[in-house]
């Protein structure tokens, strides 16, 4: 899990988009660490909003994830 | 069935979660409403109001007009936020496009979903509505509600929000109308702890399921639509709140081929009611709706004089596949071709009933017309059974979002992919054999995608034209 939750920082830090879809997070996370479970992706995703790490963006159709502190963070 | 909840249940009493006096509540007179006038001139607004339907901006009007005497300390966002709305609705009207963005980073704390940004881009005009996010309430199963239970969300909303509702909105969910950031979090602890009411599903998930009155109050319903659809609600609420799907996904379920919830035009996955024996037929209800001496259809067009009922023009004449007759005065159904058109039944609920073997038909795919225009979802399993606690269902959609979540594009819905690659390659998902009932289409698209070219002018609009007005 904490490989997972490292390599998820690490596709939100470099990506070039600051928000983000789950699937190209998805994506990134498996080239990374491959046979990684979709299912162990997305608790991983929730650890880390639940931490303050990561933050959903959404449009009320889309939901979208970024890294807290990168791109429009502020509640604008 | 008597309700299980699945975990304790609050019985909530108004008298202790009130926020306001009945004084507060009632605080105007029909005299002063008359007299009201809004902050900001309004007159398109206001011609809404003519006419002999209800008009939400005379609700606006009473609402704004309710705030406006309240004591300051008594609401926690601006008093008035409702004039402001109407303000910036005006403007809308003249400008003859809209003045929301949406969209940004709200929600409350490890949710996903639920509460939906909203913006006004000229806040400078309408400061109160600077902010004006959404919420969505999960509704209860059908719709049944206690007034302990609304009057207490009115008042919390009203202190906490907007006082402003939509009862209830397409999806099902109760829509609370606008407020700011700093509420989000109280309201959310507030419905949660103290009204025992959870948030509904907006974007990338699992979107709010719903459901018809069902067994409740419906003798047609074939399944018992709220069990079913509480359980599924409870069982995959992770779904629901925490967003990992490539685009919305909803569970919509019919009691019967009626279809009063539309599941089978609104859901990624509708499930409708029917049953596999035969309809139950009662001759002798059949001679009495022949005689008059039971009206159709409940007496639903009593109010007319249609003349004397005729079973061959009204029931028989008018069944689709032409399966019923009437033979030495009785009639006669051949079930095999029935099409669960539900037509005899509504007219002689006396008469004719479903079967008793009961189950539902699931079918996928429903979208509303973004890309590749409205589908209506595709029947692909006839009939299953359905009994609690609904394992073969839950199998069923974690297969169908296995697949859904590999293979789905980004805000791909299920049935954009089901077109992209072909229902034979959901069929060998799903595992099941192929029919010609499925390939045929005999379905009609009720939208009208247009394409520029075909709008006499076009819709050229110069971007920079567009920013001087509203602010990105």
């Amino acid at each position: 899990m904490e490989d997972i939750k490292k390599a998820i920082i690490e596709y939100a830090e470099s990506s070039k988009k600051s928000k983000f879809y789950f699937k190209d997070m998805e994506k990134a996370v498996q080239n990374k660490i491959p046979g990684a479970k979709s299912r162990d992706i997305k608790k991983a995703a929730t650890e880390l909003v639940n931490e303050g790490t990561l933050i959903y963006f959404s449009t009320g159709s889309t939901t979208m994830y970024g890294l807290k502190g990168r791109g429009i963070t502020e509640d604008k | 069935m008597a309700f299980e909840p699945k975990q304790p249940q609050k019985k909530l009493k108004y008298e202790e979660l009130r926020i306001y006096t009945d004084e507060e509540l009632r605080n105007y007179t029909e005299e002063e409403l008359k007299n009201f006038k809004v902050k900001h001139s309004i007159p398109d607004v206001e011609e809404l109001e003519k006419g002999p339907w209800p008009s939400f901006v005379a609700d606006a009007k009473r609402e704004a007009l309710h705030r406006k005497k309240l004591a300051d300390d008594r609401v926690m966002i601006p008093k008035d936020v409702v004039e402001d709305l109407l303000g910036q609705l005006q403007l809308s009207f003249d400008d003859g496009e809209t003045h929301w963005k949406h969209g940004g980073i709200v929600g409350v704390f490890g949710y996903g979903g639920g509460v939906i940004g909203r913006y006004s881009d000229v806040p400078e005009k309408f400061p109160s509505i600077a902010h004006f996010h959404t919420l969505r309430v999960n509704q209860v199963a059908s719709k049944f509600y206690k007034t302990d239970f609304l009057r207490a969300l009115c008042d919390l909303w009203e202190y906490r929000g907007s006082g402003l509702f939509n009862m209830h909105g397409s999806t099902g969910d109760i829509i609370l109308l606008g407020t700011t950031t700093e509420q989000l979090e109280p309201i959310f602890y507030e419905m949660t702890h103290e009204l025992d009411q959870d948030l509904g599903g907006s974007g990338s998930n699992l979107r709010t399921p719903s459901c018809c009155v069902g067994k409740a109050r419906c003798e047609f319903a074939c399944i018992d639509t709220q069990d079913l659809c509480y359980e599924l609600t409870m069982h995959y609420q992770d779904e629901l709140h925490r967003p990992a799907f490539p685009y919305k996904f909803k569970f919509k379920f019919d009691g019967c081929p009626n279809g009063c919830v539309a599941s089978i035009a609104r859901a990624d996955m509708s499930v409708i009611g029917t049953w596999r024996d035969d309809i139950r037929i009662d001759q002798e209800a059949v001679q009495a709706y022949i005689n008059g001496e039971i009206l159709p259809n409940g007496g639903a067009h009593r109010g007319r004089d249609w003349g004397k009922f005729d079973i061959q023009k009204e029931v028989i004449d008018l069944c689709p596949t032409r399966c019923m007759w009437m033979e030495d005065g009785k009639l006669k159904i051949n079930n095999r071709e029935c099409n669960r058109c539900m037509h005899c039944i509504n007219v002689m609920p006396r008469a004719l009933r479903p079967g008793e073997d009961t189950g539902a038909s699931i079918l996928f795919g429903a979208k509303a017309p973004i890309l590749e225009g409205a589908q209506m979802s595709v029947l692909t399993i006839p009939f299953m059974k359905l009994e609690p606690p609904y394992d073969n269902l839950k199998e069923l959609i974690d297969k169908v979002w296995d697949w859904w979540m590999e293979e789905g594009k980004n805000r791909e819905r299920l049935g954009e992919l089901i077109q992209r690659h072909g229902l034979w390659r959901f069929l060998e998902v799903i595992g099941v054999p192929a029919m010609p009932q499925m390939v045929k289409m005999p379905r009609a698209n009720p939208y009208i995608y247009w394409k520029e070219e075909d709008v006499p002018g076009g819709w050229d609009r110069d971007i920079n034209d567009y920013r001087a007005r509203h602010k990105r």
